[in-house]
């Protein structure tokens, strides 16, 4: 066995890992019936709330708010119980009898885990572009139409967005994984995580504005939580290009750093957690073994 | 798993696909960012594709006088439609009006009508000219320079011609006087254009004009009696060519079997008299001004309800090439020459006064500048509408209708090119249409009452400006008030038990006020795009409130201030805090199901609800009001219109707009000019949808 990508140690084996756990992914059934679920469940948005049917903006009004609830939640599903099997079974550590580096279990994990996010999430909501694109039309041919700013490039950023939004919430999940020790505590600390990241960020922002906090903060504090980020971007970048723009509803650099600083944060995090563990459970071997000498 | 197995070899190569595929995505991810969607301005389109607002370039003075209105056609952000603008300045004064851009989004880009090398110039009447540029010549509005305050005029007032080079306008403004600005100075201009609310605030004095109009009517009819029939003649006929001018004819009570010419201003006074025409041609044929006829009874006219060659008439000449006329030459031809109990031929000043006509064809008949005053008349036709014709048909003939009653007719009053025509405190059954107006503007129907109206109780077709519709209480018709035009005000009508309350077919127009009770469907939207206001109406116990034909989001409120719908305070909010969507079939359905309340707070509904006034260029098919009303605005009249059968109702509207009128005159210090009644010229014009609904009713 040899590490694939031919990096650093730490890194060594990711790439098999990586293969590894695809192969898990695609063993996975259920995270096919989740995807055909979110295209159902997101072609009926689109259906009912009717912005489809003229234009990629008004379709992308529609699916903002449930997007900021349906993508953690699948998201985390795909992730809490990531790390947390092979510990379980005991497999990880077989696997690190291999020259396989924590980081690159995890890096290795994280990046099969989101290739079944573009799948899971990606792809639905790909599709119900494709749909707008090809049934979204104006009402009647009797005058001149045209396009306004409407544009498949912007539903192309509000994919990007999704997609760095899940990656957020699988990083974080991912540690959850890590941290837990049984599949009902990791069921637990997912519904905890994706509370917190849903609400918890948002809560806060108005409690401080309760307590006093000066509202001209608010475009850069948004930004700091992950949902905060997303709806700031998705307004700041797709929506908002329809109107004549006022002022910035998020700082864009700052919420894009917010976004890929949570991923970081979740991915270090999950290493740190595992690598602790795994050193956790080295002492307690071996005063075990010291004890029963 | 067998399509991508992970440790096959086959499955490396899939991998490296994955590779180029990812690197692909990620060059347009980043591309999408990079890009601006505004950058790509389209295209100007041709002006007759755009969907046009403000004055119409088919005004009867243009028309005549080959005037021009410069034209600017603008691609708004969110709005799939090409707006048009007459004027220049109409398209400035929405720049800043908060209320276009909130609907449409901002403009992406404006091509104004540019007029270097068309010799532009101006009328004798000083209206804007030009040589027709072809192709027509389209400039960015950030281009072109722009020449104010020179002597050319349109119909509407000063206007704003524009032109690519500066040197052009230099040219122009040193023949013509003005000023040359670029488009950064333009828009910081403020112009007069007229909006619903002109048509509002003229409405009080158009009813004092209609009692002005009355009391010389009276006036003139007040003759010194010169000939009695039966004493001094043995018919009416007879005593008319007896009578020396301006003197009276008195007919006693009794019946009489002729037909009369009448050619000079007499007043014939009848007291119960009775004339039947024999069943053939018209009764009584005016051809003099300021002829009074009253206390007749007349019937038993013929039945040729208009010229049946008219139209082969207009084709022979089509065929020839000789086709100037406008499209409409068949209906002036063909509805001014049917029969009628009385006929009024370039008659004006004719008064008609306590008369009864029973009619085959039409009531009365006038045509050719016939302006008149017609006072507690009452037409029937006959038992079924296409047999017969109007109770009153009036060509080019200002009309005054003050307590008349119209009964099966086809239209119980048909009004063509009859600007300033008043119709007030008339009772209309069973016609097809009450009242219909066609190419007519500037005109006041107030306070009437129409039942059982097969089309409807009002129409207006072509587009007309400036009609005031007020007052008036319909039920038990197909369709309300179905009014096309600009700048029309309908107001305070009372619309119950039909089957369309009322459409929003009038553009740049103001709807308010108005009480509508149990119809199939309250109000519909109908203009492709929403450039009207709808507010402070009262939506109670329709099926559907409201619908909406194609187009954009309509926004029904005028800022914090919406309409009353029933149902739409339902639940745990506060009244008035929760927009409402009469076209949502959760909303629709609060005021007729309670359990719908619940459905309506679940948290899909409130997550596709939240958003959805954003962009509301870009959304079809739908109608939003932001603010319902808590309670309904006029809760008497409310109540009033639950009985399908009840009396009429009719607000007290001229209180009140006068009030309004007077703090809305304060408040923005702009004049609203209550000019003559025929001092402003109405629009003409047609669109091809309407063309095709004004040929099909008038055949």
């Amino acid at each position: 066995m040899t590490g694939d990508l031919g990096v650093t140690d730490a890194f060594a084996g990711a790439g098999t890992v990586f293969r590894r756990e695809l192969a898990t992914v695609l063993r996975t059934p259920g995270y096919g019936v989740l995807g055909v679920g979110l295209l159902a469940v997101l072609w009926l948005l689109v259906a009912v709330g009717g912005g489809g049917a003229t234009g990629f903006v008004p379709a992308v009004v529609d699916l903002l708010l449930p997007a900021e609830l349906l993508v953690p939640l699948l998201a985390v599903v795909l992730g809490y119980r990531a790390l947390l099997a092979d510990a379980v079974s005991g497999e990880f550590a077989v696997i690190r009898t291999y020259p396989v580096g924590v980081a690159g279990y995890v890096v290795g994990v994280l990046l099969a885990r989101l290739v079944a996010l573009v799948a899971v999430i990606g792809l639905p909501f790909a599709v119900i572009g494709g749909y707008v694109w090809l049934t979204a039309a104006p009402d009647t041919g009797i005058f001149a139409t045209h396009a306004g700013v409407d544009s498949p490039l912007l539903y192309v950023r509000f994919l990007a967005l999704i997609t760095l939004f899940g990656t957020v919430f699988l990083a974080l999940s991912m540690w959850v994984s890590a941290a837990a020790t049984s599949r009902r505590g990791a069921a637990a600390l997912a519904v905890l995580a994706f509370l917190v990241g849903t609400l918890g960020g948002d809560l806060a922002l108005i409690q401080s504005l309760m307590v006093g906090a000066d509202p001209s903060a608010v475009a850069g504090r948004a930004a700091l939580t992950p949902n905060g980020a997303f709806r700031g971007l998705v307004f700041e970048t797709v929506i908002g290009v329809s109107f004549a723009q006022e002022g910035n509803v998020v700082d864009v650099g700052r919420a894009v750093g917010s976004l890929a600083g949570w991923t970081l944060f979740g991915s270090l995090a999950s290493v740190g957690t595992l690598a602790f563990r795994e050193r956790l459970s080295t002492v307690i071997e071996r005063s075990r073994f010291r004890f029963a000498e | 798993m067998a399509i991508l197995d992970p440790y096959s070899d086959r499955s490396r190569a899939v991998l490296a696909w994955v590779v180029i595929f990812a690197a692909i995505v990620g060059f347009v991810v980043a591309g999408a960012f990079l890009s601006d969607p505004a950058a790509n301005a389209p295209d100007p389109v041709k002006y007759d594709d755009t969907v046009e607002l403000g004055l119409s370039t088919e005004t009867d003075s243009l028309m005549s006088d080959s005037g021009r209105i410069p034209r600017v056609q603008v691609f708004y952000s969110q709005l799939q439609y090409v707006i048009g603008y007459n004027g220049v300045e109409s398209f400035v004064d929405r720049l800043d009006d908060g209320y276009t851009e909130r609907r449409f989004g901002y403009p992406l880009v404006a091509y104004v009508e540019t007029f270097d090398g068309t010799e532009p110039g101006t009328t004798e009447a000083g209206l804007f000219t030009a040589a027709e540029s072809r192709p027509s010549s389209w400039t960015s509005a950030e281009e072109a320079v722009y020449v104010i305050d020179s002597e050319a005029r349109t119909p509407a007032g000063e206007t704003v011609i524009p032109f690519s080079s500066r040197d052009a306008a230099t040219a122009f403004t040193g023949s013509h006087g003005g000023e040359i600005v670029d488009w950064a100075e333009l828009r910081t201009r403020s112009f007069d254009v007229d909006s619903g609310a002109v048509a509002r605030a003229m409405a009080p004095e158009r009813w004092k004009v209609a009692d002005r109009r009355i009391t010389a009517a009276e006036r003139t009819a007040d003759r010194p009696v010169s000939v009695t029939v039966g004493e001094d003649a043995e018919t009416i006929s007879a005593a008319v060519d007896a009578a020396p001018p301006n003197t009276t004819v008195v007919v006693p009570s009794g019946s009489y079997e002729e037909r009369i010419n009448v050619t000079k201003p007499i007043t014939i006074a009848g007291a119960d008299a009775h004339v039947s025409g024999g069943g053939n041609g018209s009764v009584i044929t005016v051809r003099a001004p300021n002829v009074t006829i009253t206390g007749l009874t007349i019937d038993d006219t013929g039945n040729r309800t208009r010229d049946p060659e008219a139209a082969q008439r207009r084709a022979k000449e089509a065929a020839q090439g000789n086709e100037t006329e406008s499209w409409d030459t068949n209906i002036q031809l063909g509805y001014g020459y049917g029969d009628a109990g009385i006929r009024g031929l370039g008659s004006p000043g004719l008064f008609i006064d306590d008369v009864t006509i029973d009619t085959s064809a039409s009531g009365v008949l006038l045509r050719d500048g016939s302006d008149s005053v017609l006072r507690d008349i009452e037409v029937n036709g006959t038992a079924e509408w296409d047999d017969g014709f109007m109770g009153i048909t009036g060509m080019e003939s200002r009309v005054t209708v003050t307590n008349g009653t119209f009964t099966n007719g086809r239209d119980g009053i048909y009004l063509h090119r009859a600007d300033g025509s008043i119709v007030r405190n008339s009772t209309f059954r069973e016609n097809r249409y009450g009242v219909h107006l066609m190419y007519t503007g500037d005109a006041l129907i107030a306070d009437n009452s129409f039942r059982d109206e097969i089309f409807a109780g009002i129409t207006v077709m072509t587009r007309p400006a400036r009609n005031a519709i007020v007052g008036n209480d319909v039920r038990g018709s197909a369709a309300g008030i179905q009014s096309s035009g600009t700048l029309t005000y309908i107001g305070y009508n009372t619309l119950a038990h039909n089957d369309l309350g009322f459409s929003t077919s009038s553009r740049g127009s103001l709807y308010e006020h108005n009480v509508v009770v149990e119809n199939e469907e309250g109000a519909r939207a109908t203009t492709v795009v929403p450039a009207s206001r709808v507010v402070a109406n009262d939506f109670v116990e329709n099926d559907r409130h409201a619908g909406a034909g194609a187009g954009p989001l309509r926004v029904w409120a005028d800022g914090d201030r919406g309409n009353y719908w029933e149902g739409a305070n339902a639940g745990l909010h506060e009244p008035g805090e929760r927009a409402y969507r009469p076209t949502s079939p959760i909303d629709a359905a609060l005021h007729r199901e309670p359990a719908v309340v619940a459905l309506r707070e679940s948290p899909v509904n409130e997550l596709l609800e939240r958003l959805r006034g954003t962009v509301a260029g870009a959304r079809s098919g739908s109608i939003i009001d932001p603010a319902p009303a808590p309670e309904p605005y006029a809760p008497d009249r409310v109540a009033a219109a639950a009985d399908p059968n009840g009396t009429a109702v009719h607000a007290d509207w001229r209180a009140q707009i006068d009030d309004r009128s007077h703090a809305a005159r304060q408040l923005d210090d702009q004049p609203m000019t209550v000019a003559g009644q025929n001092a402003t010229q109405p629009n003409w014009g047609t669109e091809p949808n309407e063309r095709a609904a004004v040929q099909e009713a008038s055949l």
